[in-house]
């Protein structure tokens, strides 16, 4: 028995080894299947879910479109300036993304107001400099409040909404969804959480690969 | 080996006097209530957020207003202020719902955690701040 420890210490290694950060990451929501023709053949593809077009207006003043994302991944997330709960800790971990990403054009950051009437773009703009943000790559969106907060539950899988009983009075997830660069959303992370955010930031290094 | 740490726990335990463990006990309470209702904004370190959320850590605003440190948590604040020479302008919350011990402890750990040395308030000074908050609102 003592000469099988050795033999089953190294076969235990060998088979850590042999584990890998790799991995595919997941495609989010429902997908659809659909035969087209291929070669005169009839294959079976498969349509994915993905985030809809929209249109919002970032912290400049300029238009923000699906246009504006294409060909990159970004992450999306939802705040509110006046927000004493999440939103600090969100923004903290999302500064760590950005410095990590900072120059990579093709990564974005999307970060969505869900209350526009008091996060005017002149407010997205202090808010945005004073988190370091050159506001070209981590932009801060806002728009028609309707449009944020269907964005949020059709596009994005997330929560964002008033409420009264809330400190704030909103609430909203802490998410930062990952969304590839065919629009299709790959992971969800607590923004709130450093853990969280560090594997968020490794799936980020394999969706660049992917498209490498 | 056991017996001889009891024995020194014991001396160290008897070496306080009633008010100092009194003082822990308030400090440790204010971590608490600190942790709950300040450092989502201001950070478990006190090191704020960028230019977004100013620093209590060696604040100079803090060390020149500790006396108001009871009111500015029980009312909130709005307006520009300047931090260490930076300015801040992110109104800041009020806390609701803090009882009169959770105000005076959280004001007592800020007091002493953050300021580059610790600011001595004495209880009936900080007894007389907090029921000036309380009766103001």
């Amino acid at each position: 028995m003592k000469k099988l420890i050795p033999i089953l210490f190294i076969s235990f290694v060998g088979l850590l080894s042999s584990c890998s950060d790799e991995h595919n990451l997941p495609i989010y929501g429902n997908r659809e299947t659909k035969e087209v023709m291929v070669d005169g053949k009839t294959v079976v593809d498969t349509i994915y879910a993905t985030v809809p077009d929209f249109t919002f207006v970032n912290q400049d003043s300029f238009v923000v479109t699906q246009e504006t994302v294409k060909g990159k991944i970004y992450i999306a997330d939802f705040f509110f300036a006046s927000c004493p709960t999440i939103c600090p800790i969100m923004k903290k971990q999302m500064i760590r993304v950005y410095e990590k990403y900072k120059g990579n054009s093709n990564v974005l950051l999307l970060s969505h107001t869900i209350d526009p009437e008091h996060d005017t773009i002149a407010l997205l703009k202090d808010y945005a400099t004073r988190l370091g943000s050159d506001g070209k790559q981590w932009m801060f969106l806002t728009g028609d409040r309707e449009a944020i907060y269907d964005m949020a539950a059709q596009g994005y899988y997330a929560t964002a909404m008033p409420d009264s009983t809330e400190p704030g009075g909103y609430v909203h997830s802490g998410g930062f969804i990952l969304v590839d660069t065919q629009r299709r959303v790959r992971g969800i992370y607590n923004g709130t959480s450093e853990d969280e955010v560090t594997h968020l930031m490794k799936d980020m290094d394999i969706l660049l690969k992917e498209n490498e | 080996m056991n017996k001889v740490y009891c024995l020194f726990l014991l001396v160290l335990l008897g070496s306080c006097s009633d008010s100092e463990l009194i003082g822990m006990k308030q400090i440790s309470h204010g971590a608490q209530v600190y942790k709950t209702h300040c450092a989502n904004c201001h950070q478990d370190d006190g090191s704020g957020l960028a230019q977004l959320i100013p620093p209590l850590k060696h604040s100079d605003y803090l060390k020149n207003h500790s006396n108001e440190l009871a009111c500015l948590i029980q009312n909130g604040m709005k307006g520009k202020i300047t931090v260490n020479g930076s300015d801040y302008q992110l109104a800041m919350p009020a806390v609701n719902g803090l009882t009169k011990d959770e105000l005076a402890d959280v004001c007592l750990y800020v007091l002493q955690k953050f300021p580059e040395t610790p600011i001595q308030l004495s209880e009936a000074e900080l007894h007389s701040q907090v029921d000036t908050c309380f009766k103001a609102k």
